[in-house]
Order: structure tokens, then C-alpha cells, then sequence
């Protein structure tokens, strides 16, 4: 999910790079409370987690990504928390890279605000509806992500729907997982702290 | 119910404040528990990873070359690229099934190796050039020999000094993927960067409010 140097052409990266920072600069504005401040900063450190760590799913595997989630409960914030995570996986591991991190960022952040907006009012209903919200959250979120990312290599790549097709295929087992993991992480929340669902 | 026990019972021992640190401990606990989840049986499987790597050494005129993904899972079946030192592309191939390449090349100058692994992966590696004519000086050998010529003994050498090197080189690969792995102690210390981090944005943003 980490585009690296050197593969995007400089519109694509100069693109990448002013919309992220857009949703940088508006996520860091929605900040308000320094108790919202915690959850972006735990959140980004679960993003960062959870993207080194592989996960194993029948023949292939890869590792999850989580952006559903930190979607779900930061909205326009998972903008800087996914930011300050990728920049310490590329100076640290050389995930992804400096150049590509508006990308990157963008690509990761947009699904989880657009999904904010498709599934924050669900949240109140029922904990069945809650689940739901949260599942089809974690799948809508990285299956937009993985579209973002072929659109973002549409010039490298020949094929837009070879490429997109493959990523489909290869995310659609762990976006399954990843649904799975946000709805119960958000039915644990309701019962736990229901005011951070808002 | 069982769920407000137990939340009061980090409440009474002062873990939670339920005015004021609302979410914080309980988004906490699910994260650390999922990942500690995720690291007690998944961490040691070899997977499909997100990083590709690249090592590649001389032989004579051959190169040899691995690639490989941050977790040591081959990179099969990808372009090979090789770049000379102006820029120009002077040879591609392909890695096996192991993620081994291997090629013939005449040029001793520095070389750039490109392989590209597919949906935005690429890994580069440089690959030092070797002086065209570093046995330049006349050798007393080559004197009192003259049955032998000079690059029979050079060529004799290399043999034999490749032969002792493989194992070597085996083993400088197995260090370069051991060094491209992430471990345990890389993934805390992250997380403690973020916390520093996001900890210097409070503090930006407590000092923005204040004046």
C-alpha cells in the first residue's frame, strides 16, 4: 500500500502532496480538546503498528492497514495521524518514501474521512447496526484506497484495470478481516465509551 | 455488565478519569491487545511485505543478485533493470523463482541495478565499479615466469578467491535481509516517536491557546 521513490511522475506527487496537506491543515484544525489530541496520537501509533506487522491470509498475505477505523473515529484527523505514521515508516524502514508521502497519505486518509461521513450516523443505532457501520466501514476503506493507489500509478502502470484488479483481488481477503476487526473494535467502544462514537 | 465492572475497576485504581481522559485508556487497551495478537501468532510467518530490497556482487564479469521483500520472501519473477553511470540502460532481466538474478556484463564502472516489483514497489542498488586495471605494475611473478602470462595468474586468482568468498557473500545477503527486517524493538520505538510527536503538538497547541 506504500508507493515507493521514484515510481510517480511529479504532477502525480506535487498532486498528492497539496491535497494532503489541505487535509492536513483542515484535520489539525478540527482538533480541539487536547483529549481528542490522545486519540489521533494512539490511533496513528496503531496505524504504524499494524502496517509492519503481516498478517498471514491463504496462499498470499500482507498486512493491515486500518484506515476504516481511524476514519471512523477521527474523521478529517486521520489526516495528520496517518501522516506522522508514514513519515516515521520512511525514515525508519524506508516503507513508501519521503517523496511519495502526500500520496500515500492521501491515497490512505481520503477513504476513511469519506467513509466517516457514509457510516458516523449509523453508529447510533442498534450494536447490529453499529457492527454493520463498522464492517462495511473497514472494507469500503481500503477497497477505496486500493482505487486511489491505481489511479496514483495509472501512468506507471499500462493497464488502469489490470492493476486495479489486482490489488482488488489482493485487499479483498484483509479488507473482509479488517471489516471484522473495526466492527468489533466499534461495538467494544459503544459499550465502553460511547461518547467517542459521538 | 461485565464491561462496567471492569471499568470501574480501573477507575478506582486510577488508570481511567471518567471526566476527563474519556476514550483514551479504553482505545488503548483494544489496540494493544489487537496487536499484541497480531504479534503472538502472525509475526513470525513469511509473508507477502511491502518493502523490496536488493543486494547484488561481482564475479569476474558475471553479477549475481538477490531481491527480496522487508520479511526475506523472494521478489519473483520482476524486471531487472541495469543502469551504467551516465544513465543509460544497458541491460534487463528478470529475477527466478527464488528471486535470484544474474548477468554478463563487460562494463567494470559503477552500475545501477532498478527492479521494479509491481503496484508502486521498487528497490535500487548501487553497485560499485572495479579500477578496469588495477594489476598495472609489472610483478617480479610475472619475471621469472614467463611461461605463464599475466592474466592467467589473475584469472587463477579471482578463481580461487571467488571460491572462497561465495560462502561470504551468502552470508552478506542473509545480513542485509536480517538488517531490512522489522522487529519488535523497531516497532515500540515508533510508537514512542508518535507519542513524542503528537506530545510537541499538544504542547504547540496548549501554548497557542494560552496566549
Amino acid at each position: 500500500m506504500h508507493i515507493s521513490e521514484g515510481v510517480l511522475s511529479a504532477p502525480v506527487l506535487l498532486a498528492g502532496a497539496v491535497l494532503s496537506f489541505g487535509g492536513i491543515t483542515l484535520g489539525l484544525k478540527k482538533i480541539k480538546k487536547n483529549e481528542d489530541l490522545f486519540k489521533v496520537a494512539v490511533l496513528s501509533s496503531v496505524f504504524f503498528v499494524v502496517s509492519l506487522i503481516h498478517v498471514p491470509i491463504g496462499p498470499t498475505s500482507a498486512h493491515l492497514v486500518l484506515n476504516g477505523l481511524l476514519g471512523l473515529l477521527l474523521g478529517w484527523s486521520t489526516f495528520p495521524s496517518i501522516f506522522v505514521a508514514l513519515v516515521l515508516q520512511a525514515i525508519l524502514f524506508q516503507f513508501g518514501g519521503l517523496t511519495t508521502l502526500g500520496v500515500n497519505t492521501f491515497a490512505l486518509a481520503m477513504p476513511g474521512v469519506i467513509s466517516y461521513y457514509i457510516f458516523r450516523r449509523m453508529l447510533r443505532g442498534k450494536n447490529s447496526l453499529a457492527f454493520c457501520a463498522g464492517f462495511l466501514c473497514g472494507i469500503l476503506s481500503l477497497l477505496m484506497a486500493t482505487l486511489f493507489i491505481s489511479i496514483a500509478l495509472i501512468e506507471t502502470e499500462k493497464s488502469f484495470t489490470a492493476l486495479s484488479l489486482t490489488l482488488l483481488t489482493m485487499y479483498l481477503p484483509i479488507s473482509i478481516v479488517e471489516g471484522i476487526i473495526t466492527g468489533f473494535v466499534v461495538l467494544y467502544i459503544k459499550k465502553v465509551k460511547p461518547e467517542v462514537l459521538g | 455488565m461485565k464491561n462496567k465492572k471492569k471499568l470501574s475497576f480501573f477507575q478506582h485504581k486510577g488508570f481511567l478519569n471518567p471526566s476527563k481522559s474519556s476514550n483514551i485508556g479504553n482505545i488503548l487497551l483494544s489496540f494493544l491487545f489487537f496487536s499484541l495478537l497480531q504479534l503472538v501468532f502472525f509475526s513470525s510467518n513469511p509473508v507477502y511485505a511491502h518493502k523490496v530490497s536488493t543486494y547484488a556482487y561481482r564475479e569476474g564479469d558475471k553479477i549475481f543478485g538477490e531481491c527480496y521483500f522487508v520479511d526475506g520472501s523472494p521478489c519473483k519473477n520482476s524486471k531487472v533493470e541495469i543502469y551504467n553511470a551516465r544513465g543509460d540502460k544497458i541491460l534487463e532481466t528478470t529475477t527466478d523463482e527464488k528471486g535470484k538474478y544474474s548477468f554478463t556484463i563487460t562494463e567494470k564502472g559503477t552500475l545501477r541495478i532498478v527492479i521494479s516489483a509491481g503496484e508502486g514497489h521498487k528497490a535500487k542498488y548501487k553497485l560499485e565499479g572495479i579500477g578496469g586495471e588495477t594489476v598495472k605494475k609489472e610483478t617480479p611473478l610475472t619475471q621469472h615466469h614467463p611461461s605463464i602470462n599475466k592474466d592467467e595468474i589473475k584469472q587463477i586468482i579471482e578463481e580461487a578467491m571467488d571460491a572462497k568468498f561465495s560462502e561470504l557473500k551468502t552470508e552478506i545477503i542473509n545480513l542485509h535481509k536480517q538488517m531490512d527486517k522489522v522487529t519488535l524493538r523497531d516497532l515500540i520505538g515508533g510508537i514512542g516517536y508518535i507519542f513524542g510527536v503528537w506530545g510537541i503538538i499538544t504542547l504547540l497547541k496548549n501554548k497557542k491557546n494560552a496566549s
